[in-house]
């Protein structure tokens, strides 16, 4: 146990799974610290779902090997600190939310104060209820009070927020970033660009098995130093050529590395424009630029 | 690793099965009315005397064998590709512990199955056994249950959900009979009685009928349970090997 102090919450090379004759995952490397978010990235069929089984210990890897705080993933002492939310399809329709929550608690030997639990997950109502019936979005509230209930220091999430309604999304979001700020660990996928952006500090992308892109997203953004200029013009008004802007329903948009020098130049030359802003580029759009310029390169 | 702990995961696994299984009355009223409703049918009617008991000793241990074997073993296989069976592998303790708890609540089950058939027994005939023999018979119920659990949860491990069923029947109505737990032993067929000979469900026949007969128990009856047992137990635990990686 004293060793799992200086291991990393996650550290798995060359991964692969093979399943008959299609390669689903080919030699993944991942690594995630303490206190960090990794969000897993791409495409349906990219092996998002095996490489996290196999990081959750739920399916051997064919080569390659993953270790959980310096354990092998799926091991007793892997297990006894990860929190994973399960399928949200998946619950006994027969139990309440207290008592699976209670059920989970005691495999982890943990005591969690289940009403506090209940208020963060919004799960205030429902708590003692049968989950024959539930909603979608209540289910799934279900299953990511579950995969805290350890006070795990590592987490996986599966599309934590498919099916919640914006405020559930939102009140997440919040549980999870200060979840990591506490030092805890966490691994989620999502199809939505804006939650892996919310939460995560650093991505893996994988694409065909492969992982393309693996790193924090401070790194990338440092590197394409890249800001989206958007503003509106009167009708009939055009930018000028030398931004190679592009319309947008009412706005004209340019993305530029250097905004400074390019505002300079708009106010120098008495460009008209009006309701103008400036801001980074959306983790998609980033991520979009970097692939391009390693494909270029 | 035994510790409070490890108790606490235990008694949350049999917890957790048992609310499920008795807040379905749909799955455990006709379960545990089956074998009653097939004593009162076919087994009652025995004769009396001795006849009357060995016919009653005989469809308890059916009913041990039916409940264990059929609906808290094999059920395995549909329960192990459930998405919450999935998430329930990712969890810390012991995976033996869900074992536990289905053999527990296979058990509970029995005793309630065995125990209508035998009041069907004193209501339709003319059975009647000392203390001793009840004690004798119970015991003997309770150990063919956790064997006939045990292999059920074998077969259950070991292929898919959708054949489960189906090679569930082809094993138990074949082992009920040859065990002699519809027809006699001295009544078989030489080669059929030769078979029985090996069966579990025949060891599980003879103790019964060691009980109601106030005979000493043979050995060899025990060993082959007992074998069956334990051979069912590597088997599950093997199948369960392959799926878990650590």
């Amino acid at each position: 146990m004293t060793q799992s102090m200086h291991e990393y919450p996650i550290s798995a090379s060359g991964l692969s799974k093979r399943f008959g004759a299609v390669e689903a995952v080919r030699r993944v490397d991942l690594e995630v610290a303490p206190g960090r978010a990794l969000g897993l990235l791409g495409p349906n069929g990219a092996g998002k779902s095996t490489t996290l089984s196999m990081l959750m210990g739920l399916m051997r890897p064919d080569a390659g090997e993953a270790r959980i705080f310096g354990h092998p993933a799926g091991s007793p002492a892997a297990r006894a600190v990860t929190g994973a939310t399960p399928q949200a399809t998946g619950f006994p329709d027969q139990v309440s939310p207290r008592e699976i929550l209670a059920y989970a608690a005691a495999r982890y030997g943990a005591t969690p104060d289940v009403d506090a639990m209940a208020e963060r997950f919004g799960l205030g109502a429902l708590i003692d209820r049968r989950v024959a019936g539930f909603s979608g979005g209540e289910m799934r509230r279900v299953a990511l009070a579950l995969a805290f209930v350890g006070a795990p220091k590592l987490v996986f999430l599966d599309e934590p927020t498919a099916g919640l309604d914006a405020d559930a999304q939102e009140a997440f979001r919040e549980t999870a970033r200060a979840y990591v700020a506490e030092g805890g660990a966490l691994v989620l996928t999502s199809h939505q660009w804006d939650e892996i952006e919310a939460i995560s500090d650093a991505i893996a992308l994988i694409d065909r098995g492969e992982t393309v892109l693996h790193g924090d997203v401070d790194a990338f953004r440092a590197r394409a130093r890249v800001s989206r200029l958007s503003f509106a013009l009167p009708d009939g008004a055009a930018p000028p050529g030398w931004m190679g802007a592009v319309r947008e329903s009412e706005r004209w948009r340019m993305e530029t590395a250097d905004s400074d020098a390019a505002l300079r130049r708009l106010v120098e030359e008495g460009t008209p424009f009006a309701d103008l802003s400036l801001e980074p580029l959306s983790l998609k759009d980033l991520i979009a630029r970097v692939r391009e310029e390693e494909t270029n390169r | 690793m035994t510790s409070p702990n490890a108790m606490g995961a235990l008694k949350a696994e049999c917890a957790l099965t048992l609310r499920i299984l008795f807040r379905q009355p749909a799955f455990w009223v006709p379960t545990v009315l089956f074998p009653a409703m097939l004593y009162a049918f076919f087994g009652a009617q025995s004769g009396g005397g001795q006849w009357a008991a060995n016919a009653m000793a005989s469809f308890i241990v059916y009913a041990a064998v039916g409940v264990g074997f059929y609906l808290f073993g094999v059920s395995i296989a549909q329960d192990r590709v459930s998405p919450f069976a999935t998430w329930q592998r990712s969890l810390p303790g012991r995976f033996v512990d869900q074992w536990i708890a289905r053999i527990v609540a296979a058990l509970i089950f029995v005793v309630i199955a065995a125990a209508l058939v035998a009041v069907m027994a004193l209501v339709m005939t003319d059975v009647s056994l000392n203390a001793a023999a009840w004690v004798r018979l119970s015991v003997v119920c309770l150990l063919s249950a956790v064997a006939a659990t045990l292999m059920g949860i074998a077969l259950g491990s070991l292929v898919s959900a959708s054949a489960s069923v189906a090679i569930a029947n082809l094993i138990y109505l074949p082992l009920a009979y040859l065990g002699g737990l519809w027809v006699p032993p001295f009544a078989m067929p030489e080669v059929i009685a030769a078979i029985s000979e090996w069966t579990p469900t025949r060891a599980m026949g003879e103790l019964a009928w060691a009980a109601v007969e106030a005979r000493a128990w043979e050995v060899d009856h025990l060993i082959l349970l007992l074998a069956w047992a334990l051979a069912a137990g590597a088997l599950a635990a093997a199948a369960q090997r392959r799926t878990r990686p650590a």
